[in-house]
Order: structure tokens, then sequence, then C-alpha cells
């Protein structure tokens, strides 16, 4: 086992980039090569030591016998961890975009907050983020419709907007509450989410299962109601209670399902529009 | 500058040099007869030396593709390269941007692309483009196939009114021919509907694909344009769709070709382009099979006829074409993102992503089809490469296809070990088909012939006087077997031993050492003013109503070209 600590000693306005400081390219590394190194930098290279003081204990075969362990304030360092396939990388701290991405193995755990696009298509391996996250967690590259196929995304406080965007597989596991749009265009996986969403889960989903344990704002038209499930089992696991189940996006002859909590979504089964504040808004207003 | 190829082994088919070898000499930008004592001499005994590659037919300017590069981000993810003291960074694989194209033509040792779809009313952005593409020299290609004066000209039976419009058309937008994609189809998009077949009519014009192809083509001669009319016809990739193009080439048999001095070097009277996605037989995906024999049959008896070949790669692409109808319906087969851009009172065009894969039978069967009609059309002069880039594959695969076609135990490993999909040969005559092209034929396909079906006098080929655009390889054929090492033949093509762009050398060993501005070439037809300002005058109420541009901001003035060379053709 190898544990490579970063204590940082400066931070940077313009972010550094760590995807080529993983575990399968690192487990060899002694001093002196970190000592050669220099990290992407805008568009230029710095040596990584001007930034950190880096202490290398042990010896590792294979990047899965590697521990990373990142000190400080990582808000301005982008793609931790990004395509590794194993070994280990903890972050004490926040961290900057691109946390996770296309990681295919390993793990990777963020005791802070996380910018945007955390677990971009991954396709295995842990991304655990203690704090929020902002948009596009475990989404597609930008135009990209194959998104995360792999893996497992656990972020225990909110999650930002269109999360799980385009999943193709894997799970996200949101404990917090969820901005609009969580699962849009997905075709496969599992999106759970046990705090509030605001409006449209599930937006243009074609599979794939969303389950909310909140309340819901909106959803959007393209989801039918089905009735009321109880402990529903969805991909091999039970999801206790009591829960409305949709089925769409229909707009796209969507066959995803779309599971909410029948207690704290119970205005919704027969009399939604009454309750819906944006759409009473409207009628008043074009009663006027 | 001058220099000497020394000792190269020369494939010129324009002047019919099939592998002797020889030296050519270059003064500045051109091929000399001789050179002084001071040339440069540029050792390339044991390589081959061609003429620079013309690309017969290529979408890499205009709003299409800067559509495209919005539309598909994920694309120019692909191929990126860091910039170095002499190249901009590279992005992308089948929309590349601008300048990566041009250096991406350069290194496999091309020197002029045709840009083959440029609508009028975006003519001013598609030359801006061309401006930030370095290395090769482009000619677009004017969309008049959907244009509503067209149109109305031909239903009315005024050729000349119509040869005057695209007299006029070809100096607004700084073109160089007439190019015409799915005829009266892409209008018919507006209301919704597409035309089937060549009798189709569109809707409001009445007036069908046939008699618009044929007053097109009687227009292109009448003005006597370097280039024919450049087709792309109806029912693009539907299954039976062969006697469709069939029939299109067929009504051109009766127009004589201009006599006048720019449309002497062509022999051709029409150039039905990307023919591989108008050679289908069967009525639907599920018996489909091939046609390419009839289309080919077809060409191989009648000489007013060439074209290219669209040839599939297997390549995750995108498909982008003026003809919209098409494109939706393939939205409706792959169910990927899709993107319509309408282009007012003469085209429109669609963008959809596409994935041609070796385990799919239709991919495969495209695939086959393709090279089937390279195998078949006798005459390499008839024949041209091409991939449609980026529709059926990227302008890079260009070297590959050249090892399939003169790899016959190639074509058969793929078909035998299942590499590709039984279709290859349970639907298409692949499997029968053991004509190998030489290098003769491959310097045919890929130069001599797309120069001289677009008409230009001054390059695709080593000709004294001609532009010192040349393309070394690193092969020595006489000792070098292109059947039996396929890879090294894409190897080969794929980085040039030197590029030589108007003198100056580009590549050296596959490597970019020089980039230069590139220069557009457009056709000046002379002689026409009075008719030009007579037609002009009649549509110009019809244009202010209508149009979305300012008469002033629609046409292309000279100071928007980058480099102009102007083909002038002279009064009747
Ligand atoms: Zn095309």
């Amino acid at each position: 086992m190898k544990t490579i600590t970063f204590n940082q000693i400066k931070t940077s306005s313009i972010a550094l980039e760590f995807d080529e400081v993983i575990p399968d390219n690192i487990y060899t590394w002694d001093n002196s090569d970190f000592d050669a190194y220099q990290v992407p930098i805008g568009n230029s290279r710095f040596p990584i030591t001007d930034f950190f003081d880096i202490v290398i204990e042990g010896e590792a075969e294979s990047p899965a016998e590697v521990k990373m362990v990142l000190n400080g304030d990582y808000g301005r360092v982008k793609y931790i961890g990004c395509k590794m396939s194993a070994g280990e990388i903890i972050v004490n701290g926040n961290a900057d975009l691109h946390a996770g991405a296309e990681m295919s193995g390993g793990k990777v755990t963020v005791h802070g907050n996380v910018e945007a696009h955390a677990g971009r298509e991954m396709s295995g391996g842990k991304l655990e983020i203690m704090g929020n996250t902002k948009e596009f967690c475990g989404a597609s590259y930008i135009g990209e419709w194959r998104g995360m196929t792999g893996g497992e995304i656990i972020v225990h406080g909110n999650a930002g907007k269109q999360c799980g965007e385009c999943l193709t597989g894997g799970s996200i596991h949101v404990l917090g509450d969820c901005d609009i749009l969580a699962g849009i265009h997905m075709t496969k996986g599992v999106i759970e989410i046990d705090g509030n969403v605001n409006r449209w889960p599930g937006g243009q989903m074609k599979n794939g299962n969303i389950i909310i344990h909140g309340k819901v704002g909106r959803l959007l038209e393209g989801f039918v109601e089905q009735g009321i499930v109880t402990d529903p089992e969805v991909q091999g696991k039970v999801y206790p209670g009591k829960y409305i189940e949709y089925k769409g996006d229909i707009a796209l002859n969507g066959k995803g399902a779309l599971y909410i909590d029948a207690e704290k979504n119970r205005d919704r089964l027969s009399t939604w529009i009454e309750e819906d504040d944006e759409y009473n808004a409207i009628r008043v207003y074009r009663e006027q | 500058m001058e220099y000497i190829l020394k000792n190269g082994i020369v494939y010129d088919p324009q002047n019919e040099i099939n592998g002797e070898t020889m030296d050519i000499f270059i003064k500045d930008d051109q091929i000399a007869e001789s050179v002084s004592d001071d040339a440069k001499v540029i050792d390339v005994s044991n390589k081959i030396v061609m003429p620079a590659g013309v690309d017969v037919h290529a979408h890499v300017a205009g709003p299409k593709l800067v559509l495209g590069r919005l539309y598909r981000p994920e694309d120019s993810r692909m191929g990126v390269s860091q910039k170095t003291k002499i190249e901009r960074a590279e992005a992308g694989f089948s929309i590349p941007c601008c300048p990566t194209t041009g250096y991406r033509y350069s290194r496999m040792g091309y020197g002029t692309v045709c840009e083959a779809a440029m609508p009028p009313l975006e003519a001013k952005h598609t030359h801006e483009e061309i401006a930030t593409i370095p290395n090769i020299d482009i000619n677009p290609v004017t969309l008049f196939g959907n244009n509503w004066f067209c149109m109305e000209y031909a239903r009315e039976g005024r050729i000349e009114e119509m040869a005057a419009y695209i007299a006029a058309m070809l100096r607004v937008s700084k073109g160089y021919g007439v190019k015409i994609v799915n005829p009266c189809g892409s209008e018919a998009w507006g209301w919704g509907q597409n035309v089937h077949g060549y009798d189709d009519k569109a809707p409001y014009f009445d007036v069908t694909s046939r008699q618009l192809v044929v007053a097109l083509a009687k227009a292109n001669e009448m003005l006597g344009l370097p280039h024919s009319i450049h087709i792309h016809p109806n029912d693009l990739g539907h299954p039976g769709n062969y006697p469709t193009t069939v029939e299109t080439l067929k009504s051109i048999k009766e127009i004589k070709k201009s006599t006048k001095k720019a449309a002497k070097i062509r022999d051709q009277t029409v150039h039905n382009t990307h023919l591989q996605f108008h050679a289908y037989d069967g009525t639907s995906w599920k018996d489909a099979s091939s046609g390419a024999d009839k289309v080919a049959d077809f060409i191989n008896h009648n000489d007013y006829v060439t074209g290219d070949v669209g040839q599939v790669t297997f390549d995750e692409t995108t498909t982008m074409t003026a003809d919209a109808p098409m494109e939706y319906d393939l939205f409706q087969i792959s169910g990927l993102k899709w993107a319509n851009k309408d282009i007012e009172c003469e085209t429109a065009a669609g963008i959809i992503p596409c994935i041609y894969s070796p385990k799919t039978p239709v991919g495969t069967l495209q695939w086959a089809i393709g090279l089937e009609l390279f195998l078949l059309v006798d005459n390499p002069w008839q024949i041209c490469m091409s991939t449609d880039h980026p529709n059926a594959g990227p302008f890079i695969r260009y070297p590959r296809i050249i090892s399939w076609l003169m790899s016959a135990p190639r074509r058969m490993e793929m078909i035998e070990n299942g590499e590709v999909h039984k279709w290859s040969h349970k639907r298409t005559g692949l499997a029968g088909l053991d004509r190998e092209y030489d290098f003769y034929e491959i310097a045919t396909i890929t130069r001599a012939a797309p120069a001289k079906i677009h008409g230009f006098p001054d390059r695709g080929a080593l000709t004294p006087g001609y532009k010192a655009d040349i393309a070394v390889y690193d092969v020595n054929p006489n000792d070098f077997d292109p059947s039996r090492n396929p890879e090294m033949v894409e190897r080969i093509f794929t980085s040039a031993a030197y590029t030589i762009k108007d003198g100056q050398i580009l590549v050296k060993d596959g490597d970019l050492v020089a980039t230069k501005p590139s220069h557009v070439i457009w056709t000046d037809v002379k002689g026409w003013e009075r008719e030009e300002a007579q037609v002009l005058n009649e549509m110009m109420p019809f244009f202010t109503q209508y149009y979305s541009v300012k008469w002033e901001n629609y046409q292309v003035h000279d100071h928007f070209l980058s480099n102009p060379i102007k083909v002038e053709v002279p009064a009747k």
C-alpha cells in the first residue's frame, strides 16, 4: 500500500488540472518524479511542488494499491480522479469541475462541496461527495447522448440541475434535494433522491428509474399516473414505502418509471392543478 | 524558389505517365520544363510522385458545418492536439475545425477540395470559413436545386433566363458551379413533404424534379461552365432508389456539352455525387440489396456521366446535407439528435450523428455497395474517391479506402472472418469481385479525374505551367505488393513524404512544416451582363419582399474572398 499525501502550499486562481495525477499514472512515482512533474494550469504548466508538499509512504505494485490524500482547498483543482481505473483518492476539502469524471474504477471521496460535472461519464467505481454538488452530476459530456454507464455516485448534500442527464447505467443517490430535470434523457440506471425536487424530474427519459422520497414541485405532462405501489422493487432493490408510480416521458414514447413518495405528494393524486402555484398564477392572470 | 524532385516514380494519369522514373522541376509556384543550376535538389528516388490530391466532393465550409460543430461538441473533443509552432490546436473528428481540416488534407497530400454545397444566402459565411482553412484551395459549388427562381424558370421553360440567373448568382455567391441536391425535395420539405421519384412535383411550384434538372443542365451548358451540373438525385438512401438515379442520368443524355473553351477540359455533362447512397435495390430495408451493378452498367455505357462514390468507412460520423427530408427520415430510424436548417427561398439542410457499424446489416450493405461501384465502373476517369465527407465517413479515411481498393484479399478477409455483417456478400456481389486498383488508377480517382471533372486548367497533373501541387509517398511500387500489405498502403497515403502546394513544401515525412493561406476558386461568366441585369430586375421586387437580407448585404463582395482565383468564362 502506498499513501501519497498532498499538503497544499498555495492556491491558484486559474485552475490546476489533475487528470494526469491519478493512481494509474503515479503508482510508481517517487519524490524525484513529482519534482520533475509540471501540472497543467490554463494554457501552461508549472511544477506541482510549487503548490503541494508531497509525502510518499509505502510501495505500490499497481494503481489499486495507491491512496491519494489531498489536504487543503481544491476548489480550483479540476479533474480530480478523472479517468482513474483503480485506487483511492480522498479530498479533505472542496473539489472543482469534473471530479471523478470518466472514472472506471476505484473510489473518490470528497469531504466538501464539488463543482459541476462530478462523475461525468463514469463507467465504474464509486464517487462519494459529503457536501453539495452543482449541475450535471453523473451526466454526459455536453452534446453526447451516452452518459454515465456504470458505477455509483452518492451525494450527501444537494445536487444541481440535470443530475444524471443521459444516464445510461449505474446509480446516483442524492441524500439532499435535487434541482430541475434530474434524469433528463436517461435511458437506463437508477436515480434515488431523498430530499425534495422542485421540478421536472425525468424530462424526456426513455427508460430507467427515478425514486423520489421528498416532495415534487412540478411534474412534466409526459408522465402518466399508474397508481399507488407499495415497496416497489427496482433493479433488485426494494424501496420500502408507498409511492405514486408514473410512466414516461410519453412525449418520447418513454417507458421510464418514476416513483414519488405517496404521502408527501398526496395532493398530486387527484387535483394537482389546484395545488400548483405556477399554474394558479397563470390562471389568475388570465382571469383578470 | 526552384526545386528538382529527383528520380521519383511518377504517376500522372493526365499525361499518361505510369510509374516512370523521372525528375519534376518546380519554379516558384509552377511546374517547369527546366530549372537553373541554383535549384534545390530533393531526392525522391524509390518514392511515388503524384499531382497533389483533388477532392471532388466534400463538405468542409459553410453553415451546415457550423451548425454541426455547435450541435456536436462531443465530436470536437475527439482528435484534439495542442498547438505547435506551426499549427494551431487541432480538434474534431468528423467535423474538424477549419484549420484542422486544412492540416489533415495536407498531410494526406491533397491540394484542392470542392466544397459541395453553398447556399447563396449563406455564401458569405462559407467564404469566411474557407479563409480560415489553410493549405488547400477550395471551389465552392452553389446550390440551385431548390431555388424558387430556378423552379419558376424551369416550369416556364425559360432556359436563357435561368442561365443568366446562374451567371449572376455565381458572381453574387462567388461560386464555382451548379450543385443540385434532392431537386424539389428540399423545397417540398418546407411543406413537410418530400418528392418521391424523378417525376414528382414540388408543392405550389408545379414543377417536377426532371424539368428542373434538365433545365439546369441546359443552362449550365449554355453558359459553358468549367464544371457540369453536380447532382445529388432524389430518393437518397431509400431502398429501391437506383431507378431514380438511372432515370436522372438518362434525362441528361440528349443535352449537348458546351463547345466553349472553359468547358473543354471535362468530358461529362453530369456528375452524380455519392452514388453509393443512390444505388439500392429492393423495396424496404427488409429486402434491400445492391443496385450497384445496374448503376455501374449505366455509367459504363454512357461516357457523359461521371460520379463519386461516398464510401462508407465504418465510423461514428455526422451526416449533413441540403437534403433535409432525408435527414428527418434518418432521424426517425436512429432516434439520435436531429437539427434542421431552413435557408429561406433556396434550400434546407439537416444534420444528425450517424454510426456506421460493420456489425449492422444496413451499414455493411452501404459499405459493400460503395466498393462495388469502385470495382464495377470500368473507367477510373468516371468514378472518384469520396466519402461525401463527413456523411459516409471523414476524409481522413481515404487511405483506408485505397487499401481496400488495392487489396482483394483484404476485402475477402473482412467478409470471411465476420469483420463485417453477412449482408456484405448475401445482398451484394462484392465477394465475386477480385479487381484491384493499381497506383495509376488510384492517382486517377484521387487527383486526375476529379481535376478534369471540375474542369481545372491548372491542377491535377504535373504538366509544366500547372500549379506546383505535388504529393510524394514513401513507397517503392516496384518492390511492394499493395495487395498483400493493406495496412502499409493506408499508412503511406495517410502521411505524405512531401506535400508541395504552389511550390511550397508544407508537409515533410507526414508532419506539417509550414502553412499557407488557401485560395478560393470561383467562376466569372462574361458577356451575359445585359441578361443578368434583366433577370435581377425582374426578381428584385420578390427579393426585397421575401428575403430576410437586403440585396446589398446578400452579395459576397471581393474583399470577402481569400486569395481568389477567378475562372473567366468568356461570352457566347
Ligand atoms: Zn455531399
